[in-house]
């Protein structure tokens, strides 16, 4: 917020118009038709002129979502002290108690942001707190933490692509097909030419589906590394694709796709640290697989979804569990994908039991380390 | 789909029913809500208020059950006007929310014409693609009235984004074109209530094109005033009680949050039942009225007491 926005002015409709520029620079879309709104609603309530209407009216007029709505008030109470503070001192430019704020980025730029400035700020903690797979240690170091903001823009477009990708599958419209169901309309006008006669039967057909998308990520101690940037991963694709259900796992099963659907990430990752008590703790794919299965199976696995499971597939447990959940997954899922973040070491085998059991079970089994890696994703969608 | 929508750019209206009310405006919508049974608030009354005055859709979100319906009743009620509902739901297109040709009368109305060798070609055309072989869905219908009704466009994050843009194009323009038939206008544009209860995000354009209301549940002293109006035979502890436990109840973490209309149909039945207070048996033989998850079932079962602490229902019962 600029100084001199909070100039006092002498009429209401100037100050309803710098109050329209304030909520601006608070990341509110207001243009020139919100204004025009505003303006005519005081005019409106001219025979209502209180406090309290006033601020009722502008709410309706100026928020657009929820989010906005929670934040006006205070907004709104701020502006209007800060334009009595100079009306008082009769000094427009004083300083502000309020350090000054940077107008909050919009949409795909704020997740954009927020991607960023987890991977980079927190890099310092993640170099303290490895426990990754040794084996891989150096590499996977290197994969996250020295991301270039390019590689992150890259990343982002891709996981957009992949969106677009899912959603272009699916029509529900109805569509000219040579055989299918009667389409009626277009027989009709087609043998109208014929005198009425009906010569000519034409079909339609219902298009493809859209699939949905269930992603499973592992939150173990020894994902460490890769769980937080997949959690962002999945915040980031939950953002612009709304098929999909996103569960975490260590030692047990949580499903996190309400919290990922918040619209502000820190406090996404707040809620996240609530709800998942066991993140960072050890590992029990097998036990969390058929968690899945049993709870939420029935609701979230049908020909139309695929899953994506994100492990290293570094589990001590006996592998039986695994072999059935999995086995049930393939059966009921459209697709089964595997990402191991490890596969992208060139030494890597996919040797640990657990991997060996799952195995038989997936379609494609896949990096996930680096954009390249999520580019290979996109082409098997 | 063979419609084709052309632009055009319409903003006058009149209405002098509109502008004798301008005065008592905020007052009479007030008293029609309450007329209704409707317990309201402050911002319920000001955004139906003003969506009327600056003719604007009222896009209003909040949870199930929280009354969003009854703003588009109350305002068709207010401006005497007809109520046109549409429903969607996901894979909801033009032929279900615009118009669609009554194929089988045509086609018999065809057969007929066909003996009447005088009919020509063109005639018979424009015959079978006439007004009364088109049925009307709730869109056409809405610019269609000679007195612009209310729309309500119920649960709009049920469709899907393809229908979300075409129906920014219908809310702009305010005009139909039919291929066969030419293109129909509102006199003037209708009313316009959109629900949703955020399933899905919807696009800014359609946000921005109109009011917004947030209705969140009930706060305590409200849902009270609701459950008394609605259920006035409940024995008042009982009332209170409901209503407390249901604040609590919101808090936990549930799948499917009760709504209002869940409280009211526990009242309702706990009334009926001639219960006058709450005890842990009762709810437990009851819950079923207001949790329709079976997980949270389970969940709410295991943390009763704890809740019942925190509601102050202490159960004759439970001392024993």
């Amino acid at each position: 917020m600029s100084k001199d926005l909070i100039k006092r002015h002498t009429s209401l409709t100037a100050n309803i118009v710098a109050f329209c520029r304030y909520l601006r620079t608070e990341g509110f879309v207001i243009a020139a038709p919100e204004e025009a709104d505003a303006l005519k609603t005081i005019e409106i309530l001219q025979p209502y002129n209180t406090p309290e209407t006033m601020r009722l009216a502008l709410k309706i007029c100026l928020t657009r979502h929820i989010g906005q709505a929670e934040r006006f008030d205070e907004l709104y109470d701020y502006y209007w002290k800060q334009v009595q503070k100079a009306t008082d001192s009769k000094i427009a430019d004083q300083k502000k108690e309020k350090q000054e704020q940077k107008p909050k980025p919009k949409g795909q730029d704020a997740q954009f942001q927020s991607l960023k400035s987890w991977l980079l700020g927190e890099k310092s903690d993640e170099e303290l707190e490895l426990h990754t797979f040794s084996a891989t240690e150096t590499l996977s170091k290197k994969d996250f933490s020295t991301l270039s903001e390019e590689e992150l823009r890259d990343m982002f477009e891709l996981i957009q692509m992949i969106a677009r990708r899912l959603a272009r599958q699916q029509n529900r419209r109805f569509s000219k097909h040579k055989n299918g169901q009667l389409d009626l309309r277009r027989t009709l006008r087609q043998n109208l030419r014929r005198g009425g006669e009906i010569v000519d039967l034409m079909h339609k057909k219902q298009q493809k589906r859209r699939l949905e998308l269930v992603l499973i990520c592992d939150v173990s101690k020894s994902m460490e590394l890769y769980s937080r940037f997949l959690i962002q991963f999945a915040y980031a694709f939950q953002q612009v694709f709304r098929r999909i259900e996103t569960f975490v796992f260590s030692t047990q099963l949580t499903p996190i796709t309400d919290i990922l659907r918040g619209s502000d990430f820190v406090k996404s990752l707040e809620n996240l640290s609530e709800r998942v008590p066991h993140w960072s703790g050890g590992t029990r794919i097998g036990e969390s697989l058929a968690h899945f299965t049993q709870e939420f199976g029935q609701k979230h696995l049908s020909s139309r979804t695929v899953v994506i499971i994100i492990s290293d597939g570094w589990d001590t447990g006996d592998a039986t569990h695994l072999t059935e959940a999995m086995s049930e997954i393939h059966r009921k899922a459209h697709r089964v994908i595997w990402l191991n973040p490890l596969a992208g070491n060139p030494n890597f085998e996919p040797s640990t039991a657990a991997m060996q059991a799952a195995l038989p079970f997936v379609d494609v089994f896949a990096a996930a380390h680096n954009a390249e890696s999520l580019r290979q994703l996109y082409r098997y969608l | 789909m063979p419609l084709i929508l052309t632009l055009a750019v319409r903003r006058t209206h009149k209405n002098s029913k509109l502008h004798c009310m301008q005065h008592d405006g905020l007052k009479k919508i007030e008293n029609l809500l309450t007329e209704q049974g409707y317990i309201s608030e402050p911002s319920i009354v000001m955004s139906i208020f003003l969506s009327m005055q600056l003719h604007k859709p009222l896009l209003v979100e909040g949870p199930a059950g929280v009354g969003k319906t009854e703003i588009a009743k109350v305002m068709a009620r207010a401006l005497e006007a007809d109520l046109i509902r549409l429903q969607c739901y996901e894979g909801l297109d033009a032929t279900h929310a615009l118009y669609e040709w009554n194929y089988q009368q045509q086609l018999l109305h065809l057969k007929i014409l066909e003996r009447d060798p005088s009919v020509s070609k063109a005639a018979m055309e424009s015959e079978i693609f006439g007004e009364r072989f088109l049925l009307k869905r709730p869109l056409l219908q809405a610019i269609s009235q000679p007195q612009p009704p209310v729309l309500l466009i119920d649960e709009i994050d049920r469709s899907d984004e393809e229908f979300e843009s075409f129906l920014l194009e219908i809310l702009s323009d305010w005009q139909i074109t039919i291929p066969e038939m030419g293109t129909i206008r509102a006199k003037e544009p209708p009313y316009v209530v959109l629900t949703g209860n955020r399933t899905r995000e919807l696009s800014e354009a359609l946000r921005r094109r109109c009011l917004y209301l947030y209705i969140g549940y009930p706060e305590f002293d409200k849902e009270l005033a609701i459950v008394r109006s609605k259920v006035p035979q409940i024995d008042a502890r009982l009332g209170n009680q409901i209503c407390a436990f249901m604040v609590e109840l919101r808090q936990m973490k549930l799948e499917k949050v009760p709504g209002v209309a869940e409280t009211l149909d526990w009242a309702q039945a706990l009334a009926a039942l001639h219960f006058d207070h709450l005890d842990k048996q009762i709810i437990e033989d009851t819950l079923g009225v207001v949790l329709k998850d079976w997980q949270d079932m389970r969940h709410v079962q295991l943390s009763l007491s704890q809740l019942l602490d925190k509601t102050g229902v202490v159960s004759k019962f439970d001392n024993l």
